[in-house]
């Protein structure tokens, strides 16, 4: 062990712009310092200083190939020194492999051959999945897409094989969620292999993963992943070598265009075949100190594999506990803690240090066989999408160009959805029409023509506007700029409370809350998730964009996409307060530190954005022909009965049980300047927020003269009129509506949501707090800011 | 009333009624988090039982 005297020790964040330095160590200890030495904070790494984020902080860094962005309070934990200090232990670190004999398996011993995804957060996993299993999972150009564990099946030769699709991973310790979910799952469900997906352009970092799974003694396969981009950048490496120093067979694949994907599956079949007989497995070589440690201490307990044992000498919590059910548990756990003192005084470092510097040093060893850089290769700075880089993230640009690039998506929204929203429209009043027209009066034909077109065809005419949406944003997202986006706002977030891994739950609920309250699962703190969950339902999700779209279009006649933007806006800035007043009283804490990788700019494909296109629409549909159908009938039939002779359109339905049931809720609405017809529609919305829609086309179609059943909804909210002959809406009316529907309680099936992963008690508290917080802000926006303008 | 009024009076109540019942149900399926991951696709999205490809 040499230690570098000659140059003085500095902390990261001093850094500045432009210099590269070397990693002399991390201090502090748990999940952070962890998180940093997996991403490849380990000693003698490089790390060169990018950018400061718009608003100085957080700092993109670069180290191993990837970017990452880090606070400057979480850089000060790292010490560094000038770049090319010598670090002799790192050079030595690489001693080869060590064979492990394991026994054979039946791979059919279940019955189901299986074989599960492992590989870094935004690998490709979730592309291959879809690939190979024609599944429609959704993907993004950045971490954290997949929470959960996804399944699949394919066949080949003959054979059905289960595909598992698991969370994007650094490494399989024992601090956060998704690490422990992968390890547990493979645990418990003894997959027949590991397809290991590796991104072939950042091999160093995407390894240290793989040195893990090698401990693991299950059949593996790699796939090099994005093996274009390694081809187009001029690099050249030697797979069959590679192979051979990890132990393990390796193929080229390229999954967003599927090449290679047979040559993968082949592999992995091969693989699983040859463990149906006795096999060497190959594992890490840690040298003679804790190999001897391994053999002793995997003697002692012999049921468990060889990572366990090594978790143990880790001191990994976890892997202690499964102690606690063997006979010498106690004797196993004192020979460990003595091998662990005695590493760490040989080592001088902490075991956790050693064991990760040592894997990286194996795999830095294997690279520098087999991995021959393009000595002519673009530096970083001028890589595809890097100059665009410096003009998104611009200090005085960036946040008016984050702001444009939304102006523009809704602004095209609704321009470029106008047109086929109209066809749609006009072919919907032609049906109703002819319905009108072909079918004798009676209670069958008001069904049809006031309750399912009237309330379902309220709603489909959005539907052009939906896609479009969704088109766009998943152009943002598959080209890297989301990930951009949360480091330009990281700092706001970090000032209200947010945690940096808010942003993508924050990012899903924008489409839909239900996901986005399932993607708070990566947040380690449990006030975090709490937090996050309480705030996404403000994110305002597609359901609720039928009800802008209609509103905004009735009733503002210039600058339609900055007045949807706003509504957007004000639903973050509300997220923004609550999380302020939320993390500062009720769940109060310390503030979790973050690493954020910051993933490659790519180009979007057209296919990828249809797909999510088409897969939103879709959804669209099927929510149109069961939910909305079923919610559209109820209504229209609680606006028809009861019946009553002699009564006009407009006694008739306020004398029903739907008007019955408004005029109850009127004196709680009216403040706010909605009548009992936008009271009983924001009820109704509980069950799916498009019915908010369909209800005031239900509502609003009933009301009518014949004549006028071919009019839009549209039409008839611009003409509708109270008793008095004063018009029901206007902008001010439309907006504080809009505002109410934007942060009022959110469906049932989000709230189901938020009682499985927070409790009942949290789901009591949104409904009453977000039903508060609307009627306030209506309250406030009708009767103060209103009389203002 | 005709009968053809109370023909189409029978039908539209068994329409409502149903209506009201795939209501029902699909409420106490999603608050029982059961068979339905929530996003209103009305599947279960974990649960990918499609045949997959042939290689």
């Amino acid at each position: 062990m040499t230690e570098n005297n000659n140059n003085t020790i500095r902390l990261l964040d001093h850094e500045p712009v432009g210099q590269t330095v070397q990693v002399v160590r991390v201090m502090g200890d748990g999940a952070f310092r962890q998180r940093l030495l997996e991403m490849g904070f380990v000693r003698g790494a490089k790390v060169t200083v990018l950018k400061n984020a718009p608003l100085r902080d957080p700092v993109e860094y670069m180290i191993m190939g990837s970017h990452i962005s880090l606070r400057h309070s979480e850089a000060a934990q790292v010490e560094v020194t000038d770049r090319d200090a010598e670090f002799c232990d790192m050079e030595d670190a690489y001693q080869g492999i060590v064979e492990t004999e394991v026994a054979a398996v039946d791979p059919m011993a279940d019955n189901v051959l299986r074989v599960v995804l492992i590989g870094n957060p935004n690998c490709g996993k979730t592309s291959l999945f879809n690939n190979v299993t024609g599944a429609r999972e959704k993907v993004g150009n950045y971490g954290g897409v997949t929470v959960d564990s996804k399944e699949g099946w394919f066949s080949i030769g003959g054979r059905r094989v289960q595909l598992v699709d698991l969370p994007g991973t650094y490494s399989l310790t024992e601090y956060s969620p998704e690490e422990m979910y992968v390890r547990t799952y493979i645990r418990d469900n003894h997959p027949d292999a590991i397809l290991n997906i590796v991104d072939a352009g950042n091999l160093e970092r995407n390894l240290y993963l793989t040195t893990q799974l090698m401990d693991m003694n299950i059949p593996m396969v790699v796939a090099l992943n994005m093996w274009d981009e390694l081809e187009k950048s001029g690099d050249r490496l030697d797979i069959e070598m590679l192979s051979r120093l990890l132990g393990a067979r390796m193929v080229p694949l390229t999954a967003y265009n599927g090449h290679g994907v047979k040559d993968v599956l082949e592999a992995t079949m091969a693989t699983i075949d040859e463990s149906e007989q006795e096999t060497k497995h190959h594992n890490v070589n840690y040298g003679s100190l804790i190999e001897d440690s391994l053999k002793q201490l995997g003697e002692m307990c012999p049921t468990l594999d060889r990572y366990t044992v090594l978790k143990i000498i880790e001191n990994d919590q976890h892997a202690i506990e499964l102690l606690d059910s063997q006979s010498n548990g106690l004797e196993v756990k004192i020979a460990a803690a003595d091998m662990r003192q005695r590493i760490e005084r040989d080592y001088n470092s902490d075991i956790t240090s050693i064991i990760t510097d040592l894997k990286y040093g194996f795999v830095r060893g294997a690279l520098a066989e087999t991995l021959t850089p393009n000595p002519e290769r673009a530096i970083e700075d001028t890589k595809p999408g890097y100059s665009m880089d410096r003009l998104l993230t611009n200090r005085w640009l960036a946040l008016p160009i984050l702001l444009v690039l939304m102006w523009l998506m809704f602004e095209a929204t609704f321009t470029l959805g106008a047109y086929p929203q109209e066809w749609i429209e006009n072919g919907i009043g032609w049906l109703g029409e002819w319905i009108g027209k072909a079918m004798p009066d009676g209670i069958l034909k008001d069904l049809i023509v006031d309750g399912i077109i009237g309330g379902v065809g309220g709603v489909l005419v959005f539907l052009p506007q939906i896609l479009i949406l969704f088109f766009f944003i998943s152009l943002l997202e598959d080209s890297g700029y989301m990930a951009r986006a949360a480091f330009i706002v990281d700092r706001v977030m970090h000032r209200v409370g947010l945690h940096g891994k808010s942003f993508i739950p924050y990012l899903i609920g924008f489409g839909c809350g239900v996901p986005a309250i399932m993607a708070t699962r990566t947040l380690e703190n449990r006030r975090d998730r709490i937090v996050t969950i309480l705030t996404v339902p403000f994110m305002s999700c597609s359901a609720r964009l039928p009800a802008y779209l209609l509103l905004v279009a009735a009733f503002f006649t210039a600058n339609q996409g900055l007045i949807l933007m706003s509504i957007y806006l004000i639903g973050i800035l509300i997220a923004a307060l609550t999380a302020i007043v939320l993390s500062k009283t009720i769940l109060k804490h310390d503030k979790t530190q973050f690493v954020m990788e910051l993933p490659p700019y790519r180009k979007p494909t057209a296919r990828n954005a249809t797909i999510h296109m088409w897969s939103k629409g879709k959804q669209y549909l099927q929510k149109m022909a069961t939910i909305i159908l079923a919610a559209s009938i109820i209504v229209w039939a609680l606006g028809y009965f009861p019946r009553h002779d002699g009564q006009t359109p407009q006694e008739q339905i306020e004398n029903s049980y739907m008007g019955q049931m408004g005029k109850a809720i009127e004196p709680i609405v009216a403040p706010l300047g909605f009548n009992w017809q936008m009271g009983v529609s924001v009820l109704t919305g509980a069950a799916a927020k498009e019915i908010v829609v369909s209800t005031m086309g239900v509502l609003y179609t009933g009301e009518s003269d014949a004549t006028e059943e071919s009019a839009s909804l549209k039409e008839k909210l611009q003409t509708a009129t109270k008793p008095n002959g004063e018009h029901v809406f206007d902008p001010i009316v439309a907006y504080s509506f809009m505002l109410f529907i934007l942060l009022y309680f959110p469906c049932i099936a989000a709230l189901a949501a938020i009682r499985r992963e927070a409790g009942t008690k949290w789901m009591v508290f949104e409904i009453f707090y977000t039903t508060a917080v609307a009627w306030i802000v209506s309250f406030i926006f009708y009767q103060v800011v209103a009389r203002l303008i | 009333m005709t009968t053809s009024g109370i023909i189409q009076t029978i039908v539209v109540l068994g329409i409502v009624a149903v209506a009201l019942l795939y209501v029902l149900r699909q409420v106490i399926k999603t608050t029982r988090g059961k068979g339905d991951c929530g996003c209103g696709c009305g599947k279960d999205c974990k649960c990918n039982n499609k045949p997959g490809k042939e290689f």
